[in-house]
């Protein structure tokens, strides 16, 4: 499984005859970190919920390890071995920490056992374990996020989504977080596909780059060949970032 | 199981405990009654809790499954010399069959959880406000067959000649069999899933919950406990007609749980004690005011008004309910230990 891919191809989807994305073609193998990046509204958060089905597709095919996806459910999607977080954190308001992330673990059909060494194993990881019967809604923004990507890490996935990590984090918990997520692809054999705003962040974590604007992809390949992709710096990064990044 | 839990069921198998003693202290056949009315709720309430509090999903249906146990219980239990007055029409296969009352409270509960199984399982596919209005028309479903179905539930008219067999003690000692797989419930697999997607509906399909069947195996519950609360009424009052199961009854319900706080199974209890001890002393007022000839007019619907408002007091002060998101057990041990130096 080793070889295994996450493959979006051709991808397009529609809301209400608006082209939100159109024809979106990208591959996630395990092991990789791959950024996906583009300005407000160029379709980054619509192709993640396109992946796992939770907006329907217009045209085009997901496929994990050569199966399609076609025609599954969410929940469905999410047994094939793809996990997300969300743009806005969504946590089990009324659960405490450690049910939180033994939903996780239940909901791929783990035992009630299994599910809670798991648990444990992945609040101590992250440090949460002292929170473990906190209820969700008590904790603050940055433990929140960081019970997000533990609760989508205890389901075991070959494909990881996070959309925006690091977002309304300070510079310090961003920078635990980048230690944490480049570990993750080595130590857990997983493919990584990452949103977010904060390019030195995605600049320092990334293997490749993916860029969308208006719904298509404008360029991808390695960090230092994108950020010096001309269509790159005019639809995104605009000339002052290339400046502090080169 | 965490101390926590362990705590919370103490606590609620003790105030049923209580609902038996107190009776048989007082030595009163009024009181005896009340408490086994009292009783019959906490069943319907615990009951309606393991879907509701568990989904989300506010249910109407449930007191149209707590009809089809009484009346299933009913059609098996009217002694057979009985049914040609009770049930004329009654179909021939049934007409002979008799069992205890016992036998006939399980199978009422067993009848209401089939139905439950056989019509739900679309159902579960909705949420919110779609979810809130199919379960009320299911409720309109249920309570027009009983209506109409005269064969079997002699129609509009009220049926009689159910055998006098629900007790204080057997009441108890079922509500307290249900409190436990409530909790037990709660705490499952299918529990814990169940109160994910309460929380998140999208984020628990994303990690991989099938939300509806999870839905349908609470539904399938709820179902029994109501029809099992259903007979018991049955075999309590012994005659009713199909409009002992509709909206006065369903409102009663709900506000017991919504007040108590639909979340938890404390909620529940509580919630059921509560508005059952207000009514019960409300009753009283009403009586004493009529008796007193205070007004000019006789004074009623006091327990509804009052109860209506309470209902929106509650949800203004704490939408939640009493117990919005804790059992009883956690919530004490918690502030015990919040007070001890650290």
């Amino acid at each position: 499984m080793s070889d295994g891919r996450l493959c979006a191809r051709d991808v397009r989807v529609e809301f209400s005859g608006l082209r939100a994305l159109d024809g979106v073609t990208l591959e996630l193998a395990r092991g990789e970190i791959v950024g996906l990046i583009g300005p407000n509204g160029s379709g980054k958060t619509t192709l993640v919920n396109a992946i796992t089905r939770q907006v329907p597709l217009a045209g085009g095919e997901v496929s994990v390890d050569g199966a399609s996806l076609s025609g599954l459910r969410p929940h469905e999607v999410a047994r094939r071995g793809i996990a997300r977080s969300f743009q806005i954190v969504r946590l089990f308001d009324h659960l405490t920490v450690a049910e939180n992330v033994e939903a996780a673990a239940l909901a791929q059909g783990l035992g009630r056992r299994a599910a809670q060494g798991r648990v444990a194993a992945l609040l101590a990881e992250f440090g949460l374990a002292r929170q473990a019967e906190t209820l969700a809604a008590a904790l603050s923004y940055g433990d929140k996020r960081r019970v997000e990507i533990a609760r989508a890490l205890a389901a075991e996935p070959s494909f990881l989504i996070l959309d925006e990590p690091a977002a309304g984090m300070n510079e310090g918990e961003s920078e635990v977080l980048l230690s944490l997520l480049s570990r993750l692809p080595a130590e857990r054999k997983l493919g990584l596909l990452i949103i977010d705003h904060d390019m030195p962040l995605i600049m320092r974590l990334c293997h490749r780059l993916h860029v969308l604007a208006s719904g298509r992809t404008i360029a991808e390949g390695d960090v230092k060949s994108v950020r010096r992709n001309p269509a790159v710096i005019e639809a995104y990064l605009g000339s002052s970032a290339e400046a502090r990044h080169a | 199981m965490k101390p926590g839990n362990i705590l919370t069921l103490v606590i609620l198998l003790g105030l049923v405990a209580l609902l038996v003693l107190v009776p048989q202290l007082v030595g009163s056949r009024v009181v005896e009654r009340i408490a086994t009315a009292l009783a019959v709720s906490l069943v319907l309430v615990v009951g309606l809790q393991t879907f509701t509090g568990n989904s989300g999903i506010l249910s109407f249906a449930h007191i149209g499954f707590m009809g089809i146990g009484a009346y299933a219980s009913a059609v098996l239990t009217i002694p057979v010399q009985m049914r040609g007055m009770a049930l004329p029409d009654l179909y021939g296969v049934l007409a002979g069959i008799q069992v205890t009352p016992t036998v006939g409270i399980v199978l009422g509960g067993a009848v209401a959880a089939l139905v439950a199984a056989a019509v739900a399982y679309p159902l579960m596919r909705l949420s919110d406000a779609p979810a809130v209005i199919t379960s009320f028309a299911l409720l309109v479903v249920i309570y027009t067959v009983l209506q109409h179905w005269s064969a079997v539930t002699n129609g509009p008219r009220t049926l009689f000649g159910l055998p006098k067999a629900t007790t204080l003690p057997l009441t108890a000692a079922i509500a307290a069999v249900v409190i436990v797989v409530a909790l037990a419930f709660k705490e499952s697999r299918t529990g814990l899933l169940l109160r994910a997607s309460r929380d998140d509906e999208r984020a628990a399909a994303a990690l991989g919950a099938g939300i509806p069947a999870l839905r349908w195996r609470a539904f399938i519950l709820s179902a029994l406990i109501a029809g099992i609360g259903g007979a018991l009424w049955g075999h309590f009052v012994t005659s009713f007609s199909p409009k002992a199961f509709y909206l006065k009854e369903t409102f009663v319900i709900l506000g017991m749980l919504v007040i108590g706080g639909m979340n938890t199974v404390t909620g529940a209890v509580i919630g059921t004690f509560l508005i059952a001890l207000l009514f019960e002393g409300l009753r009283a007022l009403e009586t004493a005011l009529n008796a007193s000839g205070a007004f000019a007019d006789q004074v009623v619907g006091v327990t509804e008004i009052v109860l209506a408002l309470a209902m929106m007091a509650v949800m203004f002060l704490r939408p939640g309910g009493l117990f919005a998101a804790t059992e009883i057990g956690p919530l004490i041990l918690r502030r015990f230990t919040r007070r001890a130096p650290p």
